[in-house]
């Protein structure tokens, strides 16, 4: 798995026409997702499992997992890790709360409870998690040689 | 909360972070066309793309980082609802044809899917069967059936199929049998099966969902019926006649000179009204007929052949008595003499 991953991580740098900036890149951010599956037991209890998905189906919740870690010989400072939400996924908490979130598509950023969306008719709402659009987590810490941590939010196949 | 103040908002900057903030504009625009709302859920076969960045600074500047991209595609739910669109009973009447009931599929799954259609016109629990003559699909789209228009349903070859959050409507096309009587109500149910395939919630066909993934039966097991009724409203009209003498002396003999007073009492029953009522009567023979003599709900009429309701032929009188209402009754008189 680690090694398919790290052929796409490749990739995408390649893509950004910079690879030679990153011949030793730092760090390593990878991202999973997977579907939470209820499953009924045998005596009638439900047990909750997690398992990596091809297919979903609406209604399906996932639970995404960005790994970080600084494998490079420097310290990163201002570490600041983004998760634009997939479309047709509804956002659904995360479970340290420290995000912050966009409900314009990157433009503006807060605290979900923070921030208003515009109504048609010119007022605006307080913006709920459907409106999410956007994650970003600006970890306040530098991140030490060695360091890695995960970020976990929720969603929910619209 | 202590960390939430220490959050800081870093300004993008750098080549790479326009890279990746326009790569971002560019999954968000392309989504957002692709994924209008759909009360039905994302359309099957969209597919789910994940993709984290990272930016962060080191000694040579700050740098912009992307994860692997993660790509699950949405399976297709079969759903399906039916309903009936009749505001009420649909009223038929003893040998009817073309009694026509309305009905209304929704495709509630996220993908275009054919519908087999079954109508049952045998349910339990009623008062009688009418004939299936025809299922119709309203190709014309306006609600409502029009014979030759609109076209006949054939199981399997004109399956209607049907977009996510779309509904179409159909007509069951029944005849009743001469038998039934008045209040006499028949079942007709209207069924509409997923082609791909029904099951209990969860059930999954591999591989036969729209855009290549999977098809799985969702809550509503992917198949659906409903009810709609059909009620029988007819009338019926019992005539009594009676007559009273009064014979020239006062009294009630049947003597030459009596005048003989007829009355006809149309009673009508059942359900509705009964059109066009007409009370007829021949003139005894032996006695002559009292010119003007004829009332209706004890108002005169005349005997010409006019705009008026009463009428005598010569040989009979004639009443109009128009359109009854099911429970009322209309009284008719005439005057005859013995001569």
């Amino acid at each position: 798995m680690m090694k398919a991953l790290k052929t796409t991580f490749t990739a995408l740098l390649a893509l950004t026409g910079a690879s030679s900036a990153f011949a030793a890149t730092p760090l390593q951010l990878t991202s999973d997702v997977y579907v939470e599956r209820q499953i009924q037991r045998a005596d009638g209890t439900k047990t909750v499992t997690l398992e990596k998905p091809t297919m979903v189906t609406p209604g399906d919740n996932l639970v995404f997992v960005v790994k970080y870690k600084n494998v490079g010989t420097a310290t990163a400072n201002n570490f600041v890790v983004t998760n634009p939400l997939p479309a047709a996924v509804k956002f659904d908490g995360t479970s340290d709360g420290l995000e912050i979130v966009s409900v314009d598509g990157g433009k503006n950023w807060g605290i979900l409870g923070t921030l208003r969306v515009a109504k048609p008719d010119g007022t605006t709402r307080p913006a709920l998690r459907s409106d999410v659009t956007h994650l970003k987590w600006n970890l306040n810490q530098p991140l030490t040689v060695g360091a890695e941590g995960k970020l976990i939010f929720r969603g929910v196949v619209k | 909360m202590k960390t939430r103040k220490l959050l800081r908002h870093r300004p993008d900057t750098g080549r790479h972070s326009i890279a990746s903030a326009l790569l971002t504009s560019c999954i968000i625009a392309a989504t957002l066309s692709a994924n209008p709302a759909y009360a039905a859920g994302t359309l099957a076969g969209t597919d789910i793309q994940n993709i984290a960045s990272a930016t962060f600074d080191t000694a040579g500047g700050p740098v912009t980082i992307q994860s692997n991209t993660v790509v699950i595609k949405v399976d297709e739910l079969l759903d399906v609802t039916v309903a009936s669109t009749d505001p009420g009973d649909v009223n038929t009447s003893p040998g009817a044809t073309g009694n026509v009931q309305t009905f209304r599929i929704t495709n509630t799954g996220n993908g275009n899917e054919a519908f087999g259609l079954t109508a049952n016109v045998a349910n339990g629990g009623d008062d009688f069967d009418p004939t299936l003559q025809q299922i119709v699909l309203d190709t014309n789209n306006n609600g409502v059936y029009d014979a030759g228009v609109d076209t006949v349903y054939t199981s399997g070859v004109n399956d209607p199929v049907i977009a996510p959050d779309q509904s179409v409507t159909v007509f069951v096309i029944t005849a009743t049998p001469a038998g039934v009587v008045d209040t006499n109500r028949a079942n007709v149910s209207l069924n509409a099966v997923a082609r791909t395939g029904t099951g209990t919630p969860g059930t999954s066909f591999a591989g036969a969902g729209q855009g290549g993934g999977d098809a799985v039966v969702g809550s509503t097991t992917a198949q659906a019926t409903a009810n709609g009724f059909l009620a029988v409203r007819a009338t019926s009209v019992v005539l009594l006649k009676s007559a009273t003498i009064l014979d020239p002396f006062g009294g009630n003999r049947p003597v030459p000179g009596a005048v003989v007073t007829y009355s006809l009492v149309a009673t009508v029953s059942g359900t509705g009204t009964m059109n066009n009522l007409v009370i007829t009567d021949p003139i005894p023979a032996g006695s002559q007929y009292q010119a003007a003599s004829i009332t209706l709900e004890a108002a005169a009429l005349t005997d010409a052949a006019d705009a008026d309701a009463g009428r005598f032929t010569g040989t009979s009188i004639s009443v109009a008595a128009g359109n009854v209402p099911a429970g009322q009754t209309r009284t008719v008189t005439f005057k005859v003499l013995i001569p």
